[in-house]
């Protein structure tokens, strides 16, 4: 007797679906904003035929729409791939980027440089003094953390979770002592933390994009090692997977990435928890293809949030972090009472 | 190829797991490794993982597997045929060989497209075994391989590895409680105690056992003439 064929997960059907559904969100969210700008508009500037259009379309789309849509992909991406990892290293389906303390240290970051007035000073001609400080808080979160959970060269996935946490907590305190100190500044901080993509310039998407460009491919060659590591520490050493150097490369990417995700946006929440989770829904197990999938998902949500952000209330903007929960989470919910339908109730009859 | 121990000495902060212990297990058999609670068992053999992983001659079963895997039956399997240096390339055809041998073997076939955590204790023990059976090292080491398996199937997993040291000329090293599934499946047997080994035999009796658990065992002949033991 032979097995049955192995089970297919359809990995390139549903890739192909997300890759559609990604230009197409994208295509939608350039068009749309506080002022209308036609298909038509995008595609002649992209074509490399601005010329045909009118100098403050170009502006628009050139300035505004393009490096927003682009960040707001690139940071839903990042943001999901990072969650879809912590699921993974720390075996826990309630880990997500902020378990690490990064987007904690770098909001802390941001809000020195806003209260110190650095917030004003352009560094090398388009990063903010809060850019700067985010991307600096984020380091030295990511040292301590890195340093509380490494003993006696024994790495350690729970000390760098309870460490992270602690850490976590201790900058979102922080961020509050400051902000009820500096009371005059206490909006704009606010406001960096619940997240934007109002902000985008072609210099930081630039940067964001190089830094999607070198971080993932990392992640993406590791991801199998991190299903190896499921087995333990031992039987992943019998094939050759060293525990300590790929948890240390795994987190050191995911930090990067989230580096700059909260410089560009701010602190966006519920993505990278919940991302991965709808990818669950798909039926789609390896790390890689979760990892793969998971990008291409958050960057459609992302980007399917920025559109609702900057349209409802136009000229007005919604905060991006409640809108990823307040569309995510009723989505992520009617999935759960599916498969929990599906599974049937348990019946105990005497 | 044989395991070697060399004056070994395992110490957690001031509590001494392992002391002075050295010690060779023998290719082309299966060694029982026996002894209470906390005498150093899975000390030992995780010392041999990290002293001789990199050979790539052995395959290790951990005794449970913390936490969610999110993978299924199969995806858990075939960790078991990963190879760090194919980059990006797939399954082999020689690996779905492996992989469904494997499966057919731990009678877990019918259930290759489920999630992993959702199986019972005992059928992940099986998939962990069908697991090591794939990676196809030289030498499997196994920690309480059955402690949540039902007789049968502690039964099958036991056969299983006496096929392959015939057949395959693998080599065994199995924590084992059960002291009659030992004494009928194993052909060595190392008895530790307080972090030592304090006896290696070819043969359990049940004045090693005695001596080992410091508990009175009594060896009684059954209708069908099988020697089995018990504990007073």
């Amino acid at each position: 007797m032979r097995a049955p064929d192995k089970p297919s997960d359809r990995f390139i059907i549903k890739f192909t679906v997300a890759a559609i559904m990604l230009f197409a969100v994208m295509a939608v969210s350039c068009c749309l904003g506080s002022s209308g700008t036609s298909l038509s508009d995008v595609i002649k500037y992209l074509t490399g035929r601005s010329g045909e259009l009118a100098q403050t379309t170009v502006t628009i789309i050139g300035r505004i729409r393009i490096p927003r849509t682009v960040t707001a992909a690139l940071v839903g991406g990042a943001l999901a791939s990072v969650g879809c990892i912590m699921q993974g290293v720390f075996r826990n389906p309630m880990a997500d980027p902020s378990v690490l303390g990064i987007s904690s240290g770098a909001a802390l970051g941001a809000a020195i440089a806003i209260v110190t007035g650095l917030n004003g000073i352009i560094f090398f001609g388009a990063f903010t003094g809060a850019y700067i400080g985010a991307v600096i808080g984020a380091v030295v979160t990511w040292l301590l953390v890195f340093t509380i959970a490494t003993r006696n060269g024994h790495y350690d996935t729970s000390s760098t979770l309870l460490a992270g946490i602690a850490i976590s907590s201790i900058m979102s305190a922080l961020i509050t002592v400051l902000m009820t100190l500096h009371l005059d500044d206490m909006e704009r901080v606010y406001m960096w933390m619940l997240g934007t993509f109002s902000a985008s310039t072609a210099d930081k998407t630039e940067l964001l994009a190089v830094a999607v460009a070198l971080m993932m491919p990392v992640l993406i060659f590791i991801a199998p090692r991190v299903d190896i590591l499921k087995l333990g520490k031992e039987a992943a050493l019998t094939l050759g997977v060293n525990q300590k150097t790929t948890l240390a490369v795994t987190l050191a990417a995911c930090s990067c990435l989230l580096a700059f995700c909260v410089a560009n946006s701010g602190i966006i929440g519920f993505v990278g928890l919940i991302i991965p989770h709808i990818v669950s829904f798909f039926k789609v197990t390896r790390m890689r293809r979760r990892l793969i999938l998971s990008f291409m998902t958050g960057a459609v949500f992302m980007v399917l949030c920025d559109t609702v952000c900057k349209t409802v209330v136009a000229p007005g903007e919604l905060a991006i972090g409640a809108v990823t929960s307040l569309i995510g989470a009723p989505y992520f919910l009617f999935l759960l009472m599916g498969s929990r339908l599906r599974r049937g109730k348990e019946k105990i009859s005497s | 190829m044989n395991l070697e121990v060399r004056n070994l000495s395992v110490s957690f902060g001031d509590v001494k797991v392992l002391d002075n212990v050295s010690h060779i297990f023998r290719a082309g058999k299966i060694t029982m490794l026996m002894g209470p609670n906390g005498c150093g068992k899975t000390t030992i053999i995780r010392a041999l993982v990290n002293l001789y992983a990199g050979s790539g001659e052995l395959s290790y079963i951990p005794q449970d597997i913390s936490g969610d895997t999110g993978l299924t039956v199969r995806d858990m399997v075939a960790l078991g045929r990963y190879d760090k240096s194919r980059f990006f390339q797939g399954e082999t055809e020689e690996d779905s060989r492996h992989i469904e041998d494997a499966l057919l073997q731990m009678e877990l076939n019918d259930k290759q497209g489920q999630l992993f955590d959702t199986l019972s204790g005992g059928e992940k023990q099986r998939c962990m075994a069908a697991r090591a059976i794939c990676q196809d090292a030289s030498w499997f080491i196994m920690d309480e391989p059955a402690s949540n398996l039902d007789p049968v199937h502690s039964k099958h997993i036991l056969d299983t590895a006496r096929e392959l040291v015939k057949n395959a000329g693998k080599s065994f090293i199995i924590v084992m409680h059960d002291v009659n599934l030992a004494a009928s499946y194993g052909d060595e047997f190392v008895l530790m105690k307080n972090g030592t080994i304090g006896n290696t035999a070819s043969k359990l009796t049940a004045e090693l056992l005695s001596q080992t658990f410091d508990t009175v065992f009594e060896s009684v002949t059954t209708p069908s003439g099988k020697n089995v033991f018990y504990a007073e």
